[in-house]
């Protein structure tokens, strides 16, 4: 079976599929998005899903994340009810001495337009009266908020497929190879399709979609654990960072960084970690129970700051990997729409160019 | 039994929503539990994994022994999150807040 698409997206999670559908809005392409396993199974369905973009920095990521952010309302006017809630945003701090940073922070934002306040005690807790009064101020945005992934990810790819966008689900890709301007993307179970084309939004397995294409893609596996309490009646309204409540009224709680390669486990010593960090957060939360443990792996590009544009000396082959693919898809779906289609961005993508990386080893001055 | 019998009665999941869920391409417990949150509530799907595996075999004609079960975390029961507060010097869980400010003194 061979079969031939205009444009091939290797990956269905949320940025996979985000681009996906914001390519197919024009109708122009055939496009096929393959995945090894079922959407969802991965990053994207493990995580809290904030939209958070005012502790972002530096500012110009923070920038990108408020564009994006900006971009949920209308996102959901197209493709439906995602759950987008702008709750704006909580970040904590304990110690006095942690002011003086926070207002260099809101400096920071402010010269991208990123409004942040500096709260004290009383200001964090006339906003949120359940919080721990232990806290010594927060920084707080109303741009941040949180979405629902498992409806976002579901409706971007039933709004593509109403589009005609094909998706292949279970079928990893075992090959990629370029042979006279086209790529030929062999699969496990449907055969070769040749693409003219070829996006790799493989998150956490990005890395070894690259070394098909013989590119090495610097992105680290980073593991998250979160906890899940029973449902319980509207107790905080914010996005804290660190957790938030969702439609239904459970928890999640959880901020925990683990490099241990691809494992999903949980393990006791952060799950009593992220206990603690919620009852310091808010002390209530002691007498919530907790149903459930997960972890996801993000996928964290080494310096921290998304890869997505064309790669260099491969034509039509293209990146999207990033940490916060929440936050960022809607924006990265936009760009890559326009890229793809247009060959121009209406924001400029250089800085988030993979050659970032090969100049750094040359010892050139990056950004 | 018709197409709106409740299955996952934590979360009022029926037949025909978990057949939805195998039409767009679920083949697993945990692909539909994503797409329906049948087996998130209370129970964690201990009252419905058989009946959702049952549906999955019927549906794809595999048998039952090749259906997978829904993945168990812990806790294994419900606990009170109180209970499991550690008292260590050091924390795996990370400041949202000082993870930004750093970054504002190295790139600032």
């Amino acid at each position: 079976m061979d079969k031939y698409v205009d444009i091939a997206i290797i990956g269905s999670g949320v940025v996979g599929s985000s681009i996906a559908y914001h390519l197919s809005e024009s109708r122009q392409k055939e496009i096929i998005v393959i995945d090894k396993g079922f959407p969802l199974s991965g990053t994207s369905g493990s995580t809290q899903a904030w939209v958070w973009v005012h502790n972002k920095s530096p500012s110009w990521y923070g920038e990108l994340s408020m564009y994006s952010a900006e971009l949920y309302p209308f996102l959901e006017k197209k493709i439906g009810d995602v759950e987008y809630k702008r709750t704006g945003g909580i970040a904590p701090f304990f110690d006095e001495e942690d002011r003086e940073k926070a207002l260099k922070l809101a400096e920071k934002q402010a010269e991208v337009g990123i409004k942040v306040e500096v709260l004290n005690r009383n200001q964090v807790l006339e906003k949120e009266p359940v919080l721990s009064s232990k806290i010594a101020g927060a920084t707080y945005s109303s741009i941040d908020g949180n979405v629902n992934p498992f409806r976002l990810v579901e409706l971007y790819i039933k709004a593509a497929k109403k589009n005609d966008v094909k998706f292949s689900f279970y079928n990893p890709v075992i090959d990629i190879k370029k042979e006279s301007g086209f790529f030929r993307i062999t699969t496990k179970n449907e055969g070769t399709y040749t693409a003219e084309k070829i996006i790799l939004a493989g998150g956490p397995w990005t890395k070894e979609l690259g070394s098909f294409l013989g590119i090495d893609i610097p992105v680290k596996q980073v593991r998250g654990q979160i906890l899940v309490t029973e449902p319980l009646a509207p107790l905080f309204r914010h996005t804290i960072a660190g957790m938030r409540q969702t439609d239904n009224g459970e928890v999640l709680i959880g901020y925990s960084k683990e490099e241990v390669g691809y494992d999903r486990r949980t393990t006791m010593e952060v799950i009593q970690d992220t206990a603690k960090m919620a009852v310091d957060y808010i002390p209530a939360l002691a007498n919530a129970n907790l149903v459930r443990s997960f972890s996801g792996v993000r996928v964290i590009p080494e310096d921290g700051f998304p890869i997505v544009g064309e790669i260099s000396n491969i034509k039509n082959a293209y990146l999207a990997v990033m940490h916060s693919g929440v936050t960022l898809s809607p924006l990265v779906g936009t760009l890559m729409a326009e890229l793809l289609l247009e060959g121009e961005t209406s924001i400029d993508l250089g800085r988030l160019s993979l050659d970032r990386f090969e100049k750094k080893s040359n010892g050139a001055v990056v950004q | 039994m018709d197409k709106s019998t409740i299955v996952c009665k934590c979360e009022e999941i029926n037949i025909d929503e978990i057949e939805t869920a195998l039409k767009a391409g679920a083949c697993q417990f945990d692909d539909i539990k994503r797409l329906t949150r049948c087996g998130m509530g209370p129970c964690q799907s201990k009252v419905c994994t058989n009946m959702v595996r049952e549906i999955i075999a019927a549906y794809t004609g595999e048998p039952m022994e090749h259906i997978e079960y829904p993945k168990n975390r812990m806790p294994i029961k419900i606990t009170r999150l109180g209970v499991l507060v550690a008292n260590q010097e050091t924390s795996s869980v990370v400041s949202v807040f000082k993870e930004s400010v750093s970054e504002v003194d190295t790139n600032g």
